[in-house]
């Protein structure tokens, strides 16, 4: 354990030494899988499919602010269904308009959120999403969760059904909107996943922001342990099609994802909590203080050592001295200097809302 | 020279400068009232256009169960649903809106205000060097 401790100081400070390129590479990372999958799943338009378009989107995006990936990837969805039939491209238009006008509009730097929910879809995992936010983030992020829900069951619904909705005429085009849009409304799958996601997020957030022990690992696992539940009566009461291999697979994923972030977040002791009774005028005061675990990472020191020293020179050491004493002192202002300006810009504040 | 507190308090401006400045110096360029109301009625635009498309995708995905058996005294109820949920729906989002632009609009003038105490600072740093 504490060689996990002090590998995770050792991580933070190359974070906090190289955190410009670590974000621009995990912004790059989130590009490649967010347009990767739009073009390898509804590629249909081969212009905008090839590898090119997803590495050039993904490595501007990388440079722009997240929500501009958020835009590209709405405006690739969509480019998508107009190649594909235009009253697809309307509905989609309508369904995204309406998250934008509900939600993104007061919080556009969370956007990119929406994001995560159908990579996590993708990738088999998605009790990883109310887990995760639910851990570090607020019963709001309910909100691009269950967006993201809804978007990754639309792409899904064209992918699967894509010879099916290619447009014909006009009565066509028609019917086809009428039956994508009931189809993308009334999925039971969908409706199901995003109950699951909703009451898994809240009830993590729900255990993790209590002051029992271990509320962090209480609440990934009662997150978790929801989802499947919810998935299974689904499941059985709405007669949907979701395997149980995969919900289970999902559940025991998401927990360890939030053994995980509890351990990058959240370490703590336990066997040290203090519990203290005072009071003042007004009230009693109940308090339990726990405290962080802090490991410090070792400072690699090399020493060198000469093999002959020439005879005439005994004031060597001396002189030596004063000089690792200047560069004590410099290092020191440097260290003082990048903590405070880590501070100030809040840098340390990995969980900033 | 260089002065550590001056390096300071200047990334701190230039941080500032490059994220929320603009934002803010427009926001607070407003009366809180005529910003909350601003934005207030936006939203409240921008709702009804949101839930004109939500009721657009619910009819067109439910257009034969509708269709099916329309009476007028249907038509009437439906309609009456449509517009209460409508007037529901605007209202809460006005609520929310106003105290949310309320809550941005002190946020970005206190973000300001700072600001331009870090601007004095900076100019009396500068003073007391040239002494």
């Amino acid at each position: 354990m504490s060689t996990l401790l002090v590998w995770k100081e050792q991580l933070q400070k190359i974070y906090a030494r190289f955190s410009i390129y670590i974000v621009k590479a995990l912004q790059f990372i989130l590009g490649l899988c967010v347009f990767g999958l739009i073009n390898s799943n509804i590629g249909f338009m081969k212009a905008a499919s090839s590898i090119l378009c997803t590495l050039g989107l993904s490595a501007v995006c990388a440079f722009l602010p997240p929500i501009v990936m958020a835009v590209a990837a709405t405006i690739l969805i969509l480019l998508h269904f107009y190649a594909l039939s235009a009253p697809i491209a309307l509905v989609s238009l309508a369904i995204f308009l309406i998250m934008y006008i509900f939600y993104f509009r007061f919080t556009p730097r969370k956007a990119w959120l929406i994001l995560l929910t159908p990579v996590a879809f993708a990738f088999k995992v998605p009790f990883v999403i109310p887990v995760a936010f639910g851990l570090l983030g607020t019963p709001v992020y309910v909100v691009p969760a269950a967006f993201g829900t809804i978007v990754y069951y639309v792409l899904h619904y064209v992918k699967s059904s894509a010879s099916a909705l290619k447009g014909g005429g006009t009565s066509g085009m028609a019917e086809s909107l009428m039956a994508f849009a009931k189809q993308s409304l009334t999925n039971r799958e969908m409706w199901i996943m995003v109950l699951a996601v909703t009451v898994s997020l809240l009830l993590v957030y729900a255990v993790r922001t209590r002051s029992v022990n271990h509320a962090w690992k209480i609440g990934s696992a009662a997150g978790s342990i929801a989802a499947i539940v919810i998935g299974a009566v689904g499941n059985v009461t709405l007669n949907v099609h979701l395997s149980y291999g995969a919900l289970v697979f999902g559940g025991l994923f998401a927990f360890a994802a939030g053994l995980v972030l509890e351990f990058l977040f959240f370490s703590v002791n336990y066997s040290s909590t203090e519990r203290m009774r005072f009071e003042d005028d007004e009230y009693y005061y109940y308090v339990k203080a726990v405290p962080k675990i802090v490991v410090s990472a070792p400072e690699v020191s090399v020493k060198h050592i000469n093999a002959s020293q020439p005879k005439g020179a005994p004031a060597m050491p001396k002189a030596r001295g004063r000089e690792e004493n200047v560069d004590h002192a410099e290092a020191a202002d440097d260290i003082l200097l990048t903590r405070s300006l880590t501070k100030e810009l809040g840098l340390g504040k990995l969980d900033d809302k | 020279m260089l002065d550590k507190n001056r390096i300071r308090l200047m990334t701190k401006m230039a941080k500032y400068e490059k994220s929320q400045a603009a934002e803010d110096l427009k926001i607070s360029s407003y009366y809180k009232k005529d910003y909350a109301s601003l934005n207030t009625l936006i939203t409240a635009i921008w709702v009804t256009v949101g839930y004109a498309l939500l009721a657009g995708l619910i009819i067109i995905s439910n257009i034969d169960a509708l269709m099916k058996n329309l009476t007028i005294a249907k038509f009437i109820i439906v309609v009456s649903i449509a517009v209460g949920i409508y007037i529901v729906l605007l209202v809460v989002y006005c609520v929310y809106a106003g105290s949310f632009y309320k809550s941005k609009h002190n946020r970005a003038k206190q973000r300001v205000k700072r600001y331009y105490r870090s601007l004095s600072r900076l100019g009396k740093m500068y003073v007391k060097e040239k002494k």
